[in-house]
């Protein structure tokens, strides 16, 4: 591994600080298991390491009557021993354990894992110099593209890795920001950002900022949440396609509408359509095959990824049809 | 009386080491002022070397040598590889080295060499390789050997001719990593001319051979040790690792040690061969078969290694599965400018049997017949294939021969359909409706195999009887992980009549050990298993003799159980008392024999039965049970035996679900060289797998063994294939069947 | 190349120990402590040999650096037993073949003693859970939860 220095940060003001006075050549560090294996592979090549989990504060589960406050720096094995998000998130709950595996979760933080990098075959490889990379194409296009973007994909067809992001914006997740100029918060759906809007870097976070904390609002008692995962094993893998749905039911009607996929686009990608043809209707005139077909409107598949289509579709589905109980599960 | 050394789950010898973190591996080993070795790539699939400017990484402080191809001794360590070479032939290919005091540094200096390319055309097809006009691999063209090689018994022409129907599919296998947990590692240390090598080795022998003939320097002037392996596989029997780190550490004049990354070792570590099979069954109305064509494309990449056996191998079960009189094999071995193909367990076999079994499950069921039945219909029997022998009579005989007319030694497969069938409820399948509902469906599925292996090279064994009654078994095979060792302990003792743990194994260096050939082909339990028992009987007529005339016993009353001699009359000698009649080292023995028959055919087979869930909403395939019916002969240790097979079932459960090496086809560079991208089967992936052993007892194996190592990875592939199609009626002919893969075909058979 | 001194405290011994910036938990271990019974099968991660317990918890000490440690304390697979005193882990792992070619035992030793410390009986479901970030190449699965199944129920006779 190339050599670098890590620097304890004192406080998040402090983090922010050293990272805004070098903005190209320092990384910030949280359970570094995504960081160390782009410094290994030669993607980035940081100088300074600027190390969070020396920050009081960062971390912690904080549940209160409107919500819960996740620190950044919370690792994700915390998170899913909470009784309470098992209890009153599930799907967040869900989310974080199908991460990656134990020993990833025992050090993997809730914020590494929402700023993490693609896991773009090309991207990772220093074979191709691709847009992301400074480059001027993206391989995935005319290339083996099976775990590419079928939504969103403007240029860069990168897939949002995260497990938690999906479920986190269907949840109505916001962030909390620190950065040179102070705290600023974000509706964690702005957070990420797709090619379109920054081709080096897939969150809102300006130079010097650092993601501190997520705050979840607390779902009243008519919202039902699920994540569902496919996957080629079952473990120690990436969504192939995910989707998390939050569906808020009162006397028999949908009155609220979250459907977000993880797996096919830049981003987490907000099912609209589907989400639409939902708010408002009859549970018993819901036909969840057409939602999930609603959910991937507008897909433009790639060469090897025409499968996503119809796997989002169907998890969509299966999962519409198993928070309003018209059958199966996972 | 029953034996305590065979069929005994002895446990395994090395285990203790390896559950207390002592045992070393070659990366575990350090010497002192020891240098760290890396190795440069080429960027390339295909280019010349024009010229190598290493010197800023020479001046870099901490590097202490560096080896171009411009430098290198002009040796090769195969017949096709130079140490190294002015050309490159695919990315990943080894273009220069150095050692420095760390392995940063020596990153470091790899960063200032500056490589000359001359970019040439490349092929990363086989098919496209063999069309003329494509760019040569290696001179001469790239089909080896200029011609497919042709295995024909009877006529096949006559034998469709005589078929009522014919059924015929292509089926394509993937490019296939061993991915042995251990990346290879090699460390050399010269003194006074002469070569030590610390390397992950399968055959520490045929390492130092390669290795004296590629630096040239006598054979008895290199040592190569074999420590701990992490598994082999069947890889790891290369030595262009170990001949450049034997080089820079010859320039630094300090041992080096060069440990490959993980990336390095899923690119450089050849894979199980890529294929495309072209399979033709003819068929008789009362299902008979009458012909059998296979034609297989194997695509070797940048460098030969173990191709032509892999070739070779792909067509056994075309040949020599099904009782027919006319059977046919074409075999293509290709060059491309992929990553190496080599040896990985059960060479060819999984790929040839995979549309061998797929076929015929299409066939049985067109023609209306249980598969099952098919199989128990046609399967080879005990008096083997129909036709002439044409080995002349005494003659040992191929284990993969292509004429009829040889019985085999054993054939338990009719018992391994039998009880497997049995086990996994083939008879009852069908009762349980799917669950139409959740879009799960379930699945049986089956397959059979037969396997060469058994009878290998020449082995050889020495024993030594101590003067504190132990015993030294000396012997140069390795140990690749699977136990072997612990097996021929077993066979020793047994021959000798002594306990197993009075057993001492001497291996793993060749400083100690007789020539012997290499782990591979499920061939040592079988082969040094009858050099051990011939060195066993052969120690034991001597100590007879030397008991006899010091009891005044005649030779005939003298017995040796249970550790000592006893004669008729009931009075005991110990073996210590035994070897200190005679001075230090005097009671020795040594066999060396060329195993096999003259009579039989001596071949490993078993049945395969898979069930399998299909989830036609996410395209996911689950296998819910396993059951392996194997035929190995008799099982000499059945823990090591029983997690043998389970172990290749589940390895290969990665072959046909998830596992596939990956290059881009407009540059060569390999897309998925890590563990994530590999997607290895884990724990949770792995099914509860149910082990039978067929109970026979061959009539030529060391105490009725056959070969184990292989034959478990060979039917797993088309078994789940099978099971698929009874889940969702949709034949997958191409490896591996990952959800995308289920998908699109349910997309294209509903027509959307 | 940046060091810094460190206090690191590995099966119950505090080394003082001055460590490059960019070493990993696992090159100390190996190339300083001489302890090399955790393995460098991927160096990423996403293998397991690596595996040692950080406070009772299984992490890859591949993927975490030196200087990430802290004060916790660092158990390899050497604290477990020796050949004279066995963990009943080892013991269990010896008598069902837990392992083929041995290289990933060390990893799957220390995830599955961090379960047994927490859940001393777990259910099949809860071992292969846990055991998930363990990869065996040799595939030797049935017996690694055959053995461990096998531990429990020698830790509960004691």
């Amino acid at each position: 591994m190339r050599p670098f220095r890590l620097v304890n940060a004192g406080s998040s003001a402090h983090a922010a600080s050293m990272l805004d006075a070098k903005p190209s050549s320092a990384r910030p560090i949280a359970g570094g298991t995504d960081l160390l294996a782009e410094i290994k592979e030669g993607v980035v090549e940081p100088d300074t390491l600027v190390n969070l989990a020396s920050v009081v504060g960062l971390s912690g589960i904080d549940h209160a009557e409107e919500g819960v406050t996740i620190g950044a720096m919370t690792t994700l094995a915390s998170l899913a021993d909470d009784e309470r998000i098992e209890r009153d998130y599930p799907a967040l709950a869900q989310a974080v354990a199908s991460v990656a595996t134990p020993q990833i979760r025992n050090v993997g933080t809730v914020g590494g894992n929402l700023c993490q990098r693609p896991r773009c075959w090309y991207y990772r490889s220093t074979q191709f110099d691709c847009l992301k990379k400074g480059g001027d194409t993206c391989f995935a296009i005319a290339g083996n593209s099976k775990f590419h973007a079928i939504l969103g994909g403007i240029d860069c067809y990168i897939v949002h890795p995260s497990d938690l992001a999906p479920v986190l914006v269907a949840l109505d997740a916001a962030a909390s920001i620190v950065g040179p100029q102070g705290n600023r918060p974000l509706v964690l759906e702005e957070f990420f950002v797709g090619p379109e809007h920054n081709m080096m870097a897939e969150t809102a976070l300006e130079a010097g900022e650092i993601l501190t904390s997520v705050f979840v609002p607390k779902p009243s008692q008519a919202q039902h949440s699920v994540y569902l995962k496919a996957r080629e094993r079952r473990t120690q893998e990436f969504a192939l396609a995910s989707v998390a749905a939050n569906l808020q039911v009162s006397q028999g009607v949908i009155e609220r509408a979250s459907i977000v996929l993880g797996g096919v686009a830049p981003t987490p990608w907000r099912a609209s359509h589907s989400e639409e043809a939902l708010r408002g209707v009859p549970v018993a005139e819901v036909d969840p095959e057409t939602i999930g077909k609603l959910a991937v409107r507008g897909a433009e598949p790639l060469r090897d990824n025409r499968f996503k289509v119809r796997l989002a579709a169907s998890l969509a589905a299966r999962a519409v049809s198993s928070l309003l109980d018209l059958g199966d599960g996972q | 009386m029953p034996s305590s050394n065979i069929g005994v789950s002895v446990p395994r010898r090395d285990l203790l080491e390896k559950l207390t973190g002592q045992a070393k591996y070659t990366a575990d080993i350090r010497l002192p002022g020891m240098l760290h070795g890396k190795i440069l790539r080429s960027p390339h699939p295909h280019a010349r070397i024009l010229a190598v400017d290493a010197s800023a990484a020479a001046r870099l402080p901490g590097v202490h040598a560096v080896l171009t191809p411009f430098d290198a001794p002009d040796g090769r360590v195969a017949p096709d590889l130079p140490i190294l070479d002015t050309r490159v032939r695919y990315v990943g290919d080894e273009v220069a080295a150095v050692a420095a005091d760390d392995e940063d540094t020596a990153q470091q200096a790899l960063r200032l060499i500056d490589v000359t390319y001359e970019p040439l055309p490349f092929v990363t097809d086989p098919v496209e390789a063999m069309r003329a006009g494509a760019p040569d691999v290696h001179d001469g063209g790239n089909l080896v050997g200029g011609k497919p090689i042709t295995l024909e018994r009877g006529d096949v022409e006559e034998g469709f001719a005589q078929a009522d129907r014919i059924f015929e599919d292509e089926f394509a296998t993937q490019a296939h990593s061993g991915a042995s947990l251990e990346p290879r590692a090699a460390i050399a240390s010269w003194e006074d001319g002469c070569l030590t090598v610390w390397k992950s080795s399968r055959g520490i022998h045929a390492d130092r051979l390669s290795l004296s003939l590629s630096l040239g320097i006598p054979r008895q002037d290199v040592r190569v040790i074999g420590p701990h392996m992490g598994a082999g596989y069947g890889n790891k029997d290369e030595t262009r690792l170990a001949a450049i780190t034997a080089m820079l550490a010859r320039r630094a004049g300090r041992p080096v040690k060069i440990e490959l990354t993980r990336e390095e070792e899923f690119i450089a570590g050849p894979h199980r061969h890529a294929t495309i099979t072209k399979l033709k069954v003819g068929v008789r109305r009362n299902g008979t078969i009458t012909a059998v064509h296979a034609t297989t494309i194997m695509d070797t990449g940048a460098y030969l290694c173990s191709g032509p056996g892999v070739i070779r191998r792909a067509g056994q079960g075309a040949l020599y599965l099904y009782r027919c009189a006319n059977a046919r094999y074409d075999g293509y071995l290709v060059y491309t400018n992929q990553p190496s193909a080599g040896s990985y367990r059960a060479l060819g076999a999984p790929q040839g049997h995979f549309a061998l079994e797929s076929l015929i499950d299409r066939t049985a069921e067109e023609m209306g017949i249980d598969p099952l039945d098919f199989r128990l219909k046609n399967h080879v029997g005990p008096e083997g294939q129909p036709g002439e022998r044409l080995t002349p009579p005494g003659e040992i005989l191929d284990t993969q021969p292509v004429e009829g007319g040889i019985p085999f030694s054993s054939n338990g497969l009719r018992e391994c359909l039998e009880k497997g069938a049995s086990a996994i409820g083939w008879h009852e399948r069908r009762q349980t409706p799917p669950d139409a509902r959740s879009g799960r469906k379930r699945g049986l599925g089956m397959s059979m195999f037969i396997y060469r292996g058994g009878p290998g090279g020449k082995s050889t064994a020495k024993m030594r009887l101590e003067q504190d009654g132990s015993v030294t078994l000396t012997t140069g095979v390795a140990d690749v992980g699977e136990g072997s060792l612990t097996v021929l302990a077993q066979i020793a003792a047994e021959a000798l009549g002594i306990p197993h743990d009075q057993i001492r194994l001497e291996s793993g260096d060749t400083a100690l050990t007789p020539e012997s050939p290499i782990t591979a082909g499920s061939t040592v339990t079988f082969s040094s298993g009858m050099a051990a028992r011939q060195a066993a009987d052969q120690l034991k007529s001597k100590v007879v003799e030397i008991a006899a005339s010091e009891l005044g016993a005649p030779q005939e009353s003298i017995e040796v159980a249970g550790g000592a001699v006893v004669d008729a009359t009931g009075r005991r000698m110990t073996l210590d008392r035994v070897a200190r009649l005679r001075p230090v080292g005097a009671l020795q023995s040594e066999a060396a024999i060329v195993p096999g028959s003259a009579d039989f055919v001596v071949n490993a087979f078993g049945a395969h039965f898979a069930e399998v869930e299909v989830d036609t909403a996410t395209g996911a395939v689950r296998v819910l049970r396993f059951v392996a019916a194997h035929d190995s002969g008799r099982i000499l240790n059945p823990n090591l035996a029983i997690n043998q097979v389970e172990g290749g079932v589940s390895q290969m459960l990665g072959f046909t679900l998830s596992e596939r090496m990956l290059t881009d086809a407009r540059n060569g560079a390999t897309l998925n060289a890590s563990f994530l991208e590999h997607k290895s089967p884990t724990m949770l992936d792995s099914p509860p797998v149910e082990v039978i052993f067929a109970d026979v007892v061959d009539t030529v194996g060391p105490y009725g063994a056959k070969a184990l190592g292989e034959p478990p990875s060979v039917g797993v592939a088309p078994a789940i294939a099978n099971a698929i199609y009874d889940a969702v009626g949709v034949r997958v002919r191409e490896l591996p069947i990952t959800p995308d893969v289920i998908l699109d075909h349910l997309t294209l058979r509903e027509g959307r | 190349m940046h060091r810094s001194r460190v206090t690191i405290t590995v099966n119950g011994r505090q080394h003082d120990l001055e460590v490059g910036h960019h070493w990993t938990l696992l090159r100390t271990l190996r190339e300083e402590l001489g302890l090399t019974g955790a393995k460098r099968g991927c160096d990423r991660g996403e293998c397991g040999a690596c595996t040692v317990l950080l406070d009772c918890k299984p992490v890859y000490s591949c993927q975490m650096l030196a200087l990430q440690v802290g004060p916790r304390a660092v158990s390899t697979v050497e604290s477990l037993g020796t050949v004279d005193s066995l963990h009943p882990l080892q013991t269990a792992f010896l008598k069902n073949d837990g392992s083929q070619c041995g290289f990933c035992a060390p990893g799957f030793l220390m995830s599955a003693k961090a379960l047994l410390d927490a859940n001393p009986s777990p259910t099949e479901a809860q071992i292969r859970l846990a055991l998930s970030g363990n990869i065996c190449r040799c595939n030797a699965y049935g017996r690694i939860v055959a053995s461990v199944q096998e531990a429990a129920r020698l830790l509960a006779k004691g």
